[in-house]
């Protein structure tokens, strides 16, 4: 087990796909938290997140020969992740979308509002302002944003070029911003 | 709370590993899943590039372009012979090839547009050069020489175009006789009635040439507004669909043991149309 936490997630793939399964178990301890905060951003009810959650993993683990080890393997499970939150939501139709405590505050700072709002009526707007615009825009500006990734991390999550990431980042702020403007003043 | 959460979560997935319902699927199952992909995409820009070059061959060497040199009039005939199968194929297989791309994100650290753009670049260009191959004239005679299954496939893909059509009529002069001749399609002996000629034909009009005339077919016989002498080089698909349905003449006389050499001998013998049709087509 000592030996596992030394090793890394590539490394322990390659293990876990040659010798030991129970390996997989520090996989899930190194990633669980990761997804649980990136999967929030999709699904907000709690056993339902749960359970997408252990599918994400269920779904890792079965397909684990299709990594191919020469890659990270942080974008790879962030990319499963991703698939399973947009089939939850297909397949439920619900749309929403939850920031943590912190999270708007991430967002307001990017966005630069610089604007003298109530800090909930802002959360709530900035909720609110992302669940409104494309998908094309949220995915990229979330992961950006609020789970730190690069731009090339973000381009294999969701495999698009990594130019066309950064133009969606910067697209989605600007949408972003123009809706709260929009929605701050006169309400 | 969230503690109890993650070695909940923990503790279900790997029980389920450990007791063995939750399997890796086998490395060979990608392996198999990128060939079949890889197989599917390399096959379907094969036969972008095939069904480009058939397009390009057959506009070359039929005579729905030559429809064109009558001006506005011949549209009409260059839109019936126009091999929208063939250029309908190319487009389905070019889009197949794209979709699989898209579906297997291959290529994704690229541009969508610019891998589309270059993909069909390239199956042009390699289409084009086959065309200096004689591999669709290959391809043409096997889907109309006897019942080769391979070629068989092909035959409903020239079939749209190379077919009888109303509005233009291409073939081989075989009779002359006053005010009408017997003009050899590749389906058909056909009468043509040059009464309605509104323009005089360019070339001289005698057994053994090709024409290519618009008009309009009316019971069985053809009334051109203007037609044009050819060579049988100009439509080498023409000329061989004909020397297929009739045998191979050179000055349009049928030769013993063809389709025309057994309709002549049919006619003379007092059978009708109809029947001659039926017996020497069908043997």
């Amino acid at each position: 087990m000592t030996l596992s936490v030394n090793l890394s997630d590539e490394q322990l793939v390659i293990e876990i796909r040659e010798r030991d399964k129970e390996l997989y178990g520090e996989i899930i301890r190194r990633y669980q938290t990761k997804l649980t905060h990136y999967l929030r951003k999709f699904i907000r009810n709690g056993d339902e997140l749960e359970d997408v959650l252990q599918e994400v993993f269920i779904k890792a683990y079965r397909n684990l020969f299709d990594f191919n080890a020469d890659k990270r393997f942080s974008p790879w499970i962030y990319r499963i992740a991703h698939n399973e939150a947009l089939n939850h939501i297909k397949k439920y139709k619900r749309e929403s979308f939850s920031l943590d405590d912190q999270e708007w505050e991430i967002m307001d700072e990017s966005i630069d509002l610089k604007k003298d709002i109530d800090n909930n009526i802002l959360k709530k707007r900035i909720e609110d302002g992302l669940a409104s615009i494309k998908d094309k825009y949220r995915e990229p500006l979330i992961l950006f944003l609020l789970e730190q990734k690069s731009y090339e991390e973000i381009s294999e999550i969701l495999r698009l070029p990594r130019n066309t990431v950064g133009t969606l980042v910067m697209r989605g702020k600007k949408i972003l911003r123009e809706y709260l403007v929009k929605h701050s003043y006169g309400k | 709370m969230e503690n109890k959460n993650k070695i909940n979560i923990e503790d279900k997935v790997m029980s389920e590993i450990k007791s063995g319902r939750i399997k890796l699927r086998s490395k060979y199952i990608f392996l198999a899943e990128k060939l079949g992909l890889g197989s599917a995409f390399a096959l379907s820009v094969l036969l972008g590039v095939l069904f480009f070059t058939l397009v390009l061959f057959y506009l070359r060497a039929s005579d729905n372009l030559r429809y064109l040199s009558f001006g506005s009039r011949g549209l009409f005939a260059f839109l019936q012979s126009f091999p929208y199968a063939l250029v309908l194929a190319f487009i389905v297989m070019i889009f197949v090839a794209g979709v699989i791309i898209k579906k297997s994100g291959a290529f994704y650290h690229k541009p969508f547009g610019r891998i589309a753009v270059g993909l069909i670049g390239l199956i042009l260009i390699v289409g084009v050069a086959l065309t200096f191959t004689n591999i669709a004239e290959h391809i043409e005679r096997r889907a109309f020489d006897g019942s080769n299954p391979d070629g068989m496939l092909f035959r409903p893909l020239f079939g749209a175009g190379f077919s009888k059509h109303d509005g233009g009529l291409a073939g081989k002069i075989v009779d002359i006789s006053g005010k009408y001749i017997e003009v050899q399609t590749p389906f058909e002996v056909v009468k043509v009635d040059l009464s309605k000629l509104e323009e005089i034909p360019k070339g001289e009009i005698k057994k053994g040439v090709f024409i290519v005339a618009i008009g309009e077919r009316k019971d069985n016989i053809f009334e051109p507004v203007n037609i044009q002498v050819m060579e049988g080089d100009d439509m080498p698909m023409i000329q061989r669909g004909v020397d297929r349905r009739f045998g191979g003449s050179a000055q349009g006389i049928p030769q013993a043991g063809s389709v025309g050499f057994c309709l002549a001998h049919c006619a003379q013998t007092g059978g009708d149309k109809i029947f001659c049709e039926k017996t020497c087509i069908n043997n």
